[in-house]
């Protein structure tokens, strides 16, 4: 008896997601994005930091294709400090990337860990408990339950049971609090689903345990629809440190973050200093787009059946 | 239909207190003392035990919850510790709360009048170049932040709302409605442009999966006209789970308003709450977030009866 198909499954997945065109751009434009981070410190033009003066007579912030006093060249524009502000937009996204990938990943282990026990315990005290919190969870908005979690531990800096935190892990930390809810019923319901297929009901005749069989041939099956869940919940996740950072209560100046950028930037917009707000904005909207496209795409990927009669 | 109702309340209740329970104990999470972080500089053992004891501080965890909780119940939303020292919680929000709720529901008009007729035309029109111009447009318009769209409305309004706007931004809606909408409209295209396209998609999705229904095809082929049967039957029944969708989106508009809030200062709870969060006024944090959540709770109790109401196959005595 041949008890696994996940070749099967992740082959057809990866057939189907070539055919998607949004998914494909949605992909490139998530893999542009990574280089970015990647390799800010190689393409930035200067010091995220640094202040450079400008020439006699003009007055920060610069337009796009201007020089500073020492001749440095501002490709996008300088800040209203004299900071280069394609280099901040680059380091802007490493540091929006990486926290997103750490709630991401948090809010991943603590939501499977969750969904997968309640999913197993199906209809006992266990899953009742879990899944009743997490509906409770679920009612306060995403954006609302990060901000309550902030005003709890303070901008900046803080310490939890003695322990010391910086404030990226903090941020990463409250994000992932908010978006495990979220993971743990999508893993419920994808283990139900799985639970009830053939090859579980044989492994449990061939005298599988459950754990074997949650770990090894349930979750290869929940891949894909996993995967799906991370790339939308990446695009909420940029939003919302995104969000923070905006309203002042995320990653703090003078880090570069494009939320904080984006937030400097409001002074300066009845004066027309366009490049300054739209330089941060569109780079945080196209690493929503890109996510939000490969998520879309990818669901199509994983239940083409479903796509094409609801479709998507 | 009444029992049905009262049930449903009944079960809301144990959320709530959960809920209630999840605020109250942020203030616990607080690292370090919540008085030390009121009185700030001032560090005096004497004055902490005093306010410590004033606020209840001192008694036992669950007999400040229930102090707390038993407040509530009265009205008493606590004292504002430092965005405007001393006074009641309860007045801060009855003086912002109208900002917001305007907002939400200017923005709801908006994204509704966008999405819905676009939702339709995109299913009757399914993978033609309407349909795929208008969903690649959704997504666009999920993509960007709504903050990010005020600023570019701000960019793009700029010079025309320095003159119709002058210094200030906000008219209350006693002072005018004229001159309120004026300032609101542009806060509202914005909250309800993203939330538009959330709309869209479902009023689409809804609007395929009752055209694939028998009963459509049974309409069509005894001889009703293709429109009536789109206005009777496919609309108005793909418009069921649209107002589910709809009500159980509240939270997003809420969390929307106070970022919204944030870009075209509007004086409305959402910068209340941010307010407070810099300051660390916890009983401000703990109201505002206690009443989004009921809020949010309430309605979804509304939408699921209107949803029993609107769709008669669902057993008001069901057991969920």
């Amino acid at each position: 008896m041949k008890l696994t198909r996940h070749r099967g499954v992740l082959e057809e997945f990866w057939k189907n997601f070539r055919k998607n065109k949004l998914a494909v751009a949605g992909g490139l434009i998530v893999l542009l994005f990574i280089c970015l981070a990647l390799f800010a410190p190689i393409l930035s033009t200067a010091n995220p930091v640094e202040q450079f003066k400008s020439p006699s007579g003009e007055r920060h912030p610069l337009p796009p294709i201007s020089r500073s006093d020492d001749g440095h060249l501002f490709l996008l524009g300088s800040d209203r400090y004299g900071r280069d502000i394609f280099s901040r937009a680059l380091f802007g996204t490493r540091s929006m990337l990486k926290l997103a990938v750490g709630a991401v990943g948090i809010s991943f282990i603590i939501g499977v860990a969750l969904g997968a026990v309640a999913g197993y315990n199906r209809s006992s005290w266990i899953d009742e408990l879990i899944m009743r919190f997490v509906d409770i969870l679920l009612s306060f908005p995403a954006l609302v339950l990060a901000i309550a979690l902030v005003g709890a531990l303070g901008l900046g800096e803080t310490v939890i049971f003695g322990l010391r935190f910086s404030n990226m892990f903090k941020i990463m930390l409250v994000i992932a609090i908010t978006y495990s809810p979220r993971f743990a019923r999508v893993m419920r319901s994808v283990v139900l689903q799985e639970m009830s297929e053939d090859y579980v009901a044989a492994a449990k005749v061939i005298g599988a345990s459950g754990t074997r069989i949650v770990v090894k041939e349930v979750f290869i099956n929940t891949i894909p629809p996993i995967m799906v869940q991370a790339s939308l919940m990446m695009a909420e996740t940029v939003l919302i440190s995104a969000s923070l950072s905006f309203l002042g209560l995320g990653l703090q100046p003078p880090q570069a973050s494009l939320g904080v950028m984006l937030n400097e930037a409001r002074d300066y917009l009845f004066q027309g200093s366009w490049w300054y707000a739209v330089v941060p904005g569109v780079f945080i909207s196209l690493a929503i787009l890109g996510f939000n496209f490969l998520g879309d795409g990818l669901r199509d990927s994983v239940d083409p059946r479903q796509a094409r009669r609801v479709g998507r | 239909m009444g029992v049905y109702i009262l049930k449903r309340l009944i079960l809301a209740i144990p959320t709530l207190i959960v809920a209630s329970i999840i605020i109250f104990l942020l203030v616990h999470i607080a690292p370090g003392d919540p008085v030390r972080v009121m009185l700030g500089p001032i560090q005096d053992q004497v004055l902490v035990e005093r306010l410590q004891q004033k606020l209840g501080l001192d008694l036992p965890l669950h007999e400040q919850y229930l102090t707390w909780l038993g407040n509530l119940l009265r009205g008493d939303l606590g004292i504002s510790i430092s965005v405007q020292r001393g006074a009641p919680v309860a007045e801060l929000i009855a003086e912002r709360y109208m900002v917001t709720l305007e907002l939400a529901l200017l923005a709801m008009t908006v994204a509704l009048l966008i999405a819905i007729p676009t939702g339709i035309l995109s299913a009757l029109r399914q993978n033609k170049l309407t349909d795929h111009i208008s969903r690649v447009v959704a997504l666009i318009g999920i993509s960007i932040p709504n903050f990010f769209v005020g600023i570019l409305l701000i960019l793009f309004f700029g010079v025309v709302l320095l003159k119709t706007w002058g210094a200030g931004g906000f008219v209350p809606i006693q002072e005018g409605l004229g001159a309120n909408l004026q300032r609101m409209i542009l806060p509202a295209i914005a909250l309800g442009t993203s939330y538009s396209a959330i709309v869209m998609r479902m009023m689409r999705s809804s609007m395929l999966d009752v055209m694939s229904k028998d009963y459509v095809r049974t309409a069509r082929a005894m001889g009703v006209k293709r429109w009536s049967v789109i206005r009777q039957d496919i609309v108005r029944n793909a418009l069921i789970p649209v107002v589910t969708v709809i009500g159980n989106s509240i939270g997003y508009l809420l969390g929307g308003s106070v970022v919204t809030e944030s870009v075209f200062r509007l004086p409305g709870i959402g910068n209340l709450v941010i307010n407070a969060v810099y300051r660390r006024d916890f009983p401000v944090i703990q109201a505002v977030v206690l009443i989004i959540v009921l809020l949010r709770i309430l309605v979804n109790l509304v939408v699921d009866l209107m949803y029993a109401k609107l769709d008669p196959r669902i057993q008001y005595t069901s057991s969920e």
